[in-house]
């Protein structure tokens, strides 16, 4: 193999798959990044590829010259690092002898002792939709809201594995993300493209380190991204079906069950506030400022629907406290008092569009709940407060 | 029952000698309670100097010999007489005993069971005088030679009471009680001196004329005195009439028996279960439950104010006002741990840290370290051969410990398995920075003062003023984290996240039963966990502060209920006292500080250290992590210049 790449580019890919190795592999075949080059027309293209056993995923340039087609087997760390510390090249020149990888650079040149390509496993293709159990199409922009909108609130390394990652559902056009930790939960909804699919659609958890990688693949993929579902893994095809080689994403899904989400909505909120959302952040951080580990909660004592005020107070015993006051945009019903977690108030505030947001209330006790439109539901649940 | 008893019984009166072999059960008990007697009698007639002779531990012969007032020729044949005493004349005596030896029985007592003479020469007299008691029957009086004085011989203790004689144990078992009851007492009389000599040896040899501190580590080991912290109370005038002075062990000294306690009470050793508890509670969260602090207390108040005529052998006694005593001690040691660094005192003399030899040292310090450890350790058992023998006792205690050991244990595990996962990392950046260094400076870094080294991601290592300190992360957070929780529960309850769906978990219903009596100590802790059905438990609500830190609700409401069910926690609430009920639930904030604290393995940035250090300076009792083991270790300059031979 022997390639020239426009730096910029390589370092981009190199990135991004180097995002996927377990640096930390017992196998070190698992901490590399596998190359193939590839002659096409005039250019060609460079593929790489990695895994963690779990997420894998391929990325294609084509910001490339291929001067001889090949393989190589790198070690993802040193690969990401040459080429980051090149940062004067416009260029660098990869060339392979057998396991040995030469990077030329201008008055640089690195050998790497690396492994043979055929000791890398298989990396799947993005499947016919035929052979998948379920497909459809999405457009990007809203696949990554939905990311966006579910993947803070998903747990970290609970032991229930289910809400480490965010539930998928499809009907048809609709589609709902939902993410939970146990103590909030965040709904999205959109719609996709259902195509030629012949099933109505399904449900399946995917990982969240495979979003993340999604997340950050989104903002340079097609306008349109492909979703295939087999039964035990997801796949996402992030180029035009026609554009050669292409991004894939492919990763097992999380196997347990999710939790009930639809009854954890609560239906019969009989206090409504709608509020500014910079209003309302704002506030809310300020009052946060006077909390610490062991008194975590934010007091929010809404007012009733005559004076419509919303006042926040914090106090951390042997720091102070805070007490911010704010008008609400509107209010229906009787006044309450309830406790937050700050946090979880501004991680949904982060990421609802529109200048309001409604949040629903029933007692000191009971689930509270934001909305956003129609397509952003949050129920946070309270503290108790002294 | 028509049946005739098989025992001809016709009431009589009891011999003399009888009489006299029953109440030597009550206070002859074996050969360390006639050394007491001897010892109070000598110690009551104003000795300065005491020695004590042992052959068989005491089973063959026991002399004590002293060089005090005496007793007048007349007055011998009277003083192996029962209920003769020079000690008290009436009744009303009896409130305010402030000599040693009361009750008048002890001489005729083991004079029924032994075979027993008295030479004494009273002080103004021109010569002694003998007499010799065998199984109860007196010699007469007759003239010796010897000095002003007491000497007395009880041999062949038991002679005549074969039954009791077999209740004896090997003469070292006895002979170790001897010598523990001399040392007691040596403790409490500075003043006198005492030599103990066993079949020859002499195994106890103090001064006359002591200071108490002085005595104190005379019978403790010069070693100790940096293991104690001293505890003054000095309050004779604000009406609680006690005085205090003792010595408190560090926590390390702590054992699972109080035998490492010397309580006295104005100068008699005693046992007492409410200063015992006090010394407990003033220790709580420096060494683990279960254990016993090491203490030396001696109390004086107002003989008025005590019963000590409550026990034969004078080991137990009476408080009038026993709250007031509770609260003294409490008061007292607590301040003075309070005040005191902790930080374990690592001994030149027991704790040697070899020369790092390069290269081999990455591979085998951590064992090598942990050995080292486990020989420090092992030089801080008690002597053998002083045993406690209450088989019943260490069989519990053995057990209670292993408990605890596996617990433990499987927390050790578990940090391994974290730390042998995050370890690669370190020594690949170790290698690849070593040889660079080398080159350039021949310099091991500097790091500027203040600064902290984080050590396989487990321990981290400063300096202070009197040299280096090595810190366990993980024990150091928790106990942070303890005192963090204590405080905010002195404030009212945790505060507290309800859970979208409850968490649900399999219980025994045994254990669910227990969620009914625990309901009280469970809301103040920010749980709210309820039956939801026959064989589970669903959780509602859990601390925040426990979420934040990844703790999960379900598995530690289980892992609790086990506790619970394992030690009785529901007796406690219905029956116990209030304070037993307040030592459960810091038994759970414990609990809660270990599950949410830094584990080993976990790699701390620059700032996080600095925070953990800080809150070092700021907490409370921050030498000993909630289960007691020490937070940190000192080395001090003097320690490390003498390690590399530069003193």
């Amino acid at each position: 193999m022997k390639v020239i790449c426009d730096r910029a580019a390589l370092q981009e890919a190199t990135n991004l798959t180097a995002g996927v190795v377990n640096p930390r592999s017992p196998r070190p075949q698992l901490a590399c990044i596998r190359l193939t080059a590839k002659r096409e027309g005039a250019g060609g293209t460079l593929t790489l590829a990695a895994t963690d056993a779990e997420i894998s995923l391929r990325l294609t340039t084509d910001e490339v010259e291929v001067q001889e087609e090949g393989e190589a087997l790198i070690p993802a760390d040193k690969l990401r690092q040459i080429v980051a510390a090149q940062d004067t090249d416009p260029t660098l020149t990869l060339e392979t002898d057998g396991e040995k990888t030469t990077i030329k650079g201008t008055g640089s040149r690195f050998l790497i002792y690396g492994f043979p390509p055929g000791d890398f496993p298989p990396i799947p293709d993005f499947p016919k939709p035929e052979a998948a159990a379920d497909a459809f199409s999405a457009s990007s922009e809203v696949f990554l809201q939905l990311i966006q909108r579910t993947i803070f609130s998903t747990a970290r390394e609970n032991s229930r594995y289910a809400i480490n990652g965010v539930l998928l559902k499809r009907h048809n056009k609709k589609i709902e993300m939902v993410a939970t930790d146990g103590r909030r939960l965040a709904l999205a909804r959109g719609t996709v493209d259902p195509g030629a699919s012949k099933s109505e659609g399904g449900q399946c958890i995917v990982p969240t380190k495979a979003l993340n990688l999604a997340q950050r693949l989104l903002p340079t993929a097609a306008d349109k991204i492909r979703i295939a579902i087999t039964d035990n893994q997801i796949m996402f095809a992030f180029d035009d079906p026609d554009s050669p080689g292409g991004t894939v994403l492919t990763s097992n899904l999380v196997e347990g069950t999710f939790p009930p989400y639809e009854d954890v909505v609560p239906r019969d909120q009989d206090k409504k506030a709608t509020l500014n959302v910079e209003t309302l952040s704002s506030a809310v951080k300020r009052a946060a400022l006077l909390t610490n580990e062991e008194s975590r909660g934010v007091r929010l004592a809404f007012t009733g629907a005559q004076d419509k005020m919303l006042r926040l107070s914090s106090r951390a015993p042997e720091m102070g406290e805070a007490e911010i006051e704010v008008a609400l945009d509107g209010y229906e019903g009787e006044g309450i008092e309830i406790g937050f977690n700050p946090a979880f108030i501004t991680d949904a505030l982060k990421v609802v569009t529109g200048n309001d947001v409604v949040m629903e209330l029933k007692a000191g006790n009971k689930p509270g709940l934001i909305k956003s439109g129609n397509d952003f539901l949050y129920v946070v649940m309270p503290v108790s407060l002294q | 029952m028509t049946q005739a008893s098989p025992i001809q019984s016709e009431i009589r009166v009891l011999p003399a000698l009888v009489v006299d072999q029953i109440a030597a059960g009550e206070v002859v008990e074996r050969p360390a309670s006639v050394v007491k007697e001897l010892l109070d009698n000598a110690i009551d007639a104003g000795a300065g100097r005491i020695t004590v002779e042992l052959e068989k531990g005491g089973i063959e012969l026991v002399r004590v010999a002293d060089d005090g007032a005496g007793i007048a020729p007349g007055q011998l044949g009277l003083a192996v007489h029962p209920h003769a005493t020079s000690k008290i004349r009436s009744t009303e005596d009896l409130d305010r005993i402030a000599t040693m030896g009361f009750r008048g029985e002890a001489l005729a007592s083991i004079a029924s069971v032994s075979r027993l003479s008295i030479r004494s020469r009273a002080r103004g007299e021109d010569g002694a005088s003998v007499i010799e008691v065998e199984g109860g029957s007196a010699s007469a009086v007759r003239p010796d030679a010897g000095p002003v004085g007491t000497v007395v011989t009880v041999r062949n203790l038991f002679f005549n009471t074969p039954a009791r004689r077999k209740f004896l144990k090997t003469p070292t078992t006895e002979q170790g009680h001897c010598v523990d009851l001399v040392r007691a007492l040596a403790l409490s009389h500075p003043a006198i001196g005492f030599v103990v000599r066993c079949d020859g040896r002499v195994v106890l040899d103090v001064p006359s004329g002591q200071a108490v501190r002085e005595r104190a580590f005379a019978i403790l080991g010069r070693e100790m005195e940096t293991q104690y912290v001293e505890v003054h109370a000095d309050r004779f005038d604000d009406a609680r009439g006690i005085a205090l002075w003792g010595l408190a062990g560090l926590p390390v000294l702590a054992r699972p028996t109080a035998r490492w306690q010397h309580l006295f009470l104005n100068g008699r050793p005693i046992r007492d279960r409410t200063v015992q508890h006090a010394l407990r509670e003033a220790y709580r969260g420096l060494i683990e439950p279960g254990r016993q602090p090491a203490a030396l207390l001696m109390l004086e108040m107002d003989p008025g104010a005590v019963d000590v005529n409550v026990h034969p052998a004078k080991a137990e006694v009476r408080f009038r006002d026993s709250g007031m005593v509770h609260k003294a001690v409490y008061m007292a040691v607590r301040e003075a741990l309070r005040s005191t660094d902790l930080t374990a005192r690592e001994d030149a003399q027991r704790f040697r840290f070899e020369p790092v030899v390069n290269g081999g040292a990455a591979a085998t310090g951590k064992s090598a370290v942990g050995e080292r450890f486990a020989e420090y350790f092992e030089r801080l058992v008690p002597d053998a051969g002083t045993k406690n023998f209450d088989y019943e006792g260490i069989k519990r205690t053995l057990e209670e410990e292993r408990a605890q050991i596996e617990r433990e244990n499987a927390r050790l595990e578990d940090e391994r398995r974290r730390i042998a996962a995050s370890a690669p990392d370190a020594p690949e950046g170790a290698r690849a920075r070593t040889p660079d260094m080398a080159g350039q400076h021949g310099l091991v870094e500097m790091r500027p003062g203040g600064r902290i080294l984080q050590v396989h991601n487990s321990f981290l290592v400063t300096q202070d003023d009197q040299g280096m300190v090595i810190i366990d992360q993980h024990a150091l957070h928790e106990r942070v984290m303890y005192e963090k929780i204590s405080d905010r529960l002195a404030a009212g309850a945790l505060e507290s996240q309800r859970l979208l769906v409850p968490e649900i978990f399999e219980a025994s219903s045994a254990r669910i039963e227990l969620l009914e009596p625990l309901s009280g100590l469970l809301e103040r802790l920010g749980i709210d966990a309820t039956p939801a059905g026959p064989h589970s438990v669903s959780v509602h609500a859990f601390p925040t502060f426990l979420f934040d830190k990844k703790v999960e609700p379900g598995a530690f409401v289980g892992e609790l209920l086990e506790r619970a069910e394992a030690d009785g926690w529901d007796r406690t609430m219905e029956g116990g006292s209030d304070s037993a009920r307040e030592e459960l639930l810091h038994e759970i904030v414990d609990m809660m500080s270990c599950k949410a604290a830094i584990k080993a393995g976990d790699r701390l940035s620059e700032q996080e250290l600095d925070e953990l250090l800080a809150m070092r300076e700021r907490v409370e009792r921050s030498s000993n992590c909630p289960h007691g083991r020490p937070t940190a270790i000192r080395l001090t300059i003097r320690e490390l210049e003498r390690q590399f031979g530069r003193s």
